[in-house]
């Protein structure tokens, strides 16, 4: 460093096992004073070749790698495989695997969003969310143990439907859950939405205007936070959302807040969904007849996406008529999100990084694949 | 607006883009006849709407290869113990039409009319290059340092094209279908 101007500079790395990069991803930061003049986020850390994987392995044998994509949201990972493959193949899954698809990738947003809450209020420095968000998380997760045996990776929607039907007891206690959370939504907004504290460190902070967030392609939350009304399930429904009555939540200006927020209140369209479905739940099968067991697609390309916790996530399956797919490729929203660090750090107090950073919610497994 | 819509409204700019052979299911998928038409045809979709790149993504149609012979970037590594195995790990399926390019798939998606149009580029394997869309995009750049990393296509005109997701002592470019994976000390 020989000019005065460059001598103050000083390169921090956040990460890459820092508990608020919620993973390992690690943030090589330039700071001038309190301000980043510099951020190169570098991620691979988590890297598992997933999309090579899956082109030497059978297509029912690709939806165990989808759990490990997103690992707290799986069930939309296993959904998306499903429907490029059943594309390829030319079939449909049953009117009630349909409905029970809906409600758990519903179910899983709960459960992924209630995490973002706890860990973005540890972030911020307000411990307590954690304990009251992860204690209504655990119900979520013993509601899908009680279905598949998982907590996490859960395998459970499957080419043509869903592994198995739901257990005899299972939508009572659903119900009961559905009936004690939607009260505990409204704690949430007391204890942290609208605490003065925690709006001030966010409200205000690393906004996105609308432009930036379409251009740098950010989905979901991040994208509805900065105002832009973009929602797969309502541009390109599948799994019969049309059906549902749902709202798109939208921030006002791309703050913090405004990503956080739209969380929130999508956990309640969230809710509204699951009640829905779980009011006209179609009796029948959960599984189309004729799955193959070694199934193969005639050749040809097909391109899936759902609206996964996280953001937009799309699968682009080319299939050369073989046993596996010919090339597999990952649209991740967490991936296309964290892109935008690089650019929305320059300018930012040390302070605001980790505000921005979680506010982002990524999943570094996602990320790397 | 219909799939043929679209197209129409797109061939009445650039009368040379047709539809491509395969078709991604669903969607409107057009062929781009040379690297030339990208910038432009990317300019004006974006400018009509379509101003979300949802995806860039490329296909290797080299096919399953018996790798015997057949190694075009045999995996430098100096550390190798001798006897590294090549494996075919799967089998290729008959009649595909398997052939040395590689095949660009970008996607654009206008929010407005909730269409979506599959940009595709045939190049060949040995130069596979295409401009890069960061100027129009800022999404491409991410997406094309992963398809650089992981498919060894450049990007003409990227500010910054380097490996992003594998690590950087990886030689070669795992997604291409002649990738010899060389056992290193993590596979013991």
């Amino acid at each position: 460093m020989s000019s005065a101007a460059t001598s103050d500079r000083l390169f921090i790395n956040l990460g890459p096992q820092h508990p608020s990069t919620h993973g390992v991803l690690r943030v090589g930061l330039t700071i001038e004073g309190e301000v980043i003049v510099k951020a190169v986020p570098d991620i691979g850390y988590l890297h598992r070749g997933t999309e090579k994987l899956a082109e030497v392995r059978s297509y029912h044998h690709c939806v165990v790698l989808t759990d490990r994509w997103d690992y707290v949201a799986a069930m939309p990972n296993n959904l998306v495989f499903c429907l490029a493959t059943e594309k390829l193949l030319g079939i449909k899954a049953p009117a009630r695997a349909d409905a029970l698809r809906v409600m758990m990738c519903e179910l899983n947003r709960v459960a992924s969003h209630l995490l973002f809450v706890g860990t973005y209020g540890i972030d911020i420095g307000a411990f307590t969310p954690f304990l009251y968000a992860f204690r209504e998380r655990e119900m979520v997760l013993d509601l899908f143990e009680m279905l598949c045996g998982a907590r996490l990776t859960y395998n459970y929607i499957r080419l043509g439907g869903v592994m198995i039907d739901v257990p005899a007891d299972w939508t009572s206690k659903l119900k009961e859950f559905l009936e004690y959370f939607k009260p505990k939504l409204d704690e949430y907004d007391q204890l942290l939405s609208f605490n003065p504290i925690f709006m001030a460190r966010t409200q205000g902070v690393g906004l996105v205007t609308p432009e930036e967030a379409v251009s740098w392609a950010l989905s979901g939350p991040n994208l509805r936070g900065s105002g832009v009304a973009y929602d797969a399930r309502k541009a390109d429904p599948y799994c019969g959302y049309e059906n549902y009555e749902f709202d798109v939540v939208v921030g006002k200006e791309g703050s913090c807040w405004d990503r956080y927020f739209c969380r929130v209140l999508e956990m309640r369209q969230s809710v509204r969904i699951i009640e829905q479905v779980l009011a006209r739940l179609p009796e029948g099968p959960v599984m189309a007849s004729g799955v193959a067991k070694v199934p193969k697609p005639p050749a040809g390309e097909a391109y899936a996406h759902v609206e996964a916790a996280r953001g937009d996530l799309g699968i682009h399956l080319v299939s050369d008529g073989g046993m596996s797919p010919f090339r597999m490729h990952v649209r991740a929203p967490s991936f296309l999100n964290l892109a935008i660090l690089q650019e929305k750090l320059v300018g930012m107090k040390i302070s605001d990084v980790i505000a921005f950073l979680g506010s982002i919610d990524i999943v570094l497994g996602e990320v790397d694949r | 607006m219909t799939q043929d819509d679209i197209l129409s409204k797109i061939q009445a700019e650039f009368p040379k883009i047709e539809k491509a052979a395969v078709q991604v299911k669903d969607y409107l998928t057009v062929k781009l006849a040379s690297k030339d038409d990208l910038i432009p045809m990317a300019a004006w979709l974006k400018k009509e709407g379509f101003d979300y790149l949802e995806m860039a993504t490329a296909v290797d149609y080299l096919g399953p290869v018996n790798m015997k012979g057949y190694i075009r970037q045999p995996n430098f590594n100096a550390f190798l113990p001798g006897g590294a195995k090549i494996e075919v790990e799967s089998a290729a399926a008959a009649g595909y039409p398997y052939r040395p390019v590689i095949e660009f798939v970008w996607s654009v998606v206008s929010r407005t009319d909730r269409a979506r149009v599959f940009l595709k580029l045939e190049v060949p394997r040995d130069a596979a290059s295409a401009p890069s869309l960061v100027g129009l995009f800022k999404s491409a750049d991410w997406q094309e340092r992963e398809n650089f990393d992981l498919l060894g296509v450049r990007y003409e005109g990227h500010p910054n094209l380097l490996k992003i997701l594998t690590p950087d002592f990886l030689q070669g470019h795992p997604l291409r279908k002649d990738y010899v994976h060389v056992k290193d000390r993590y596979d013991e």
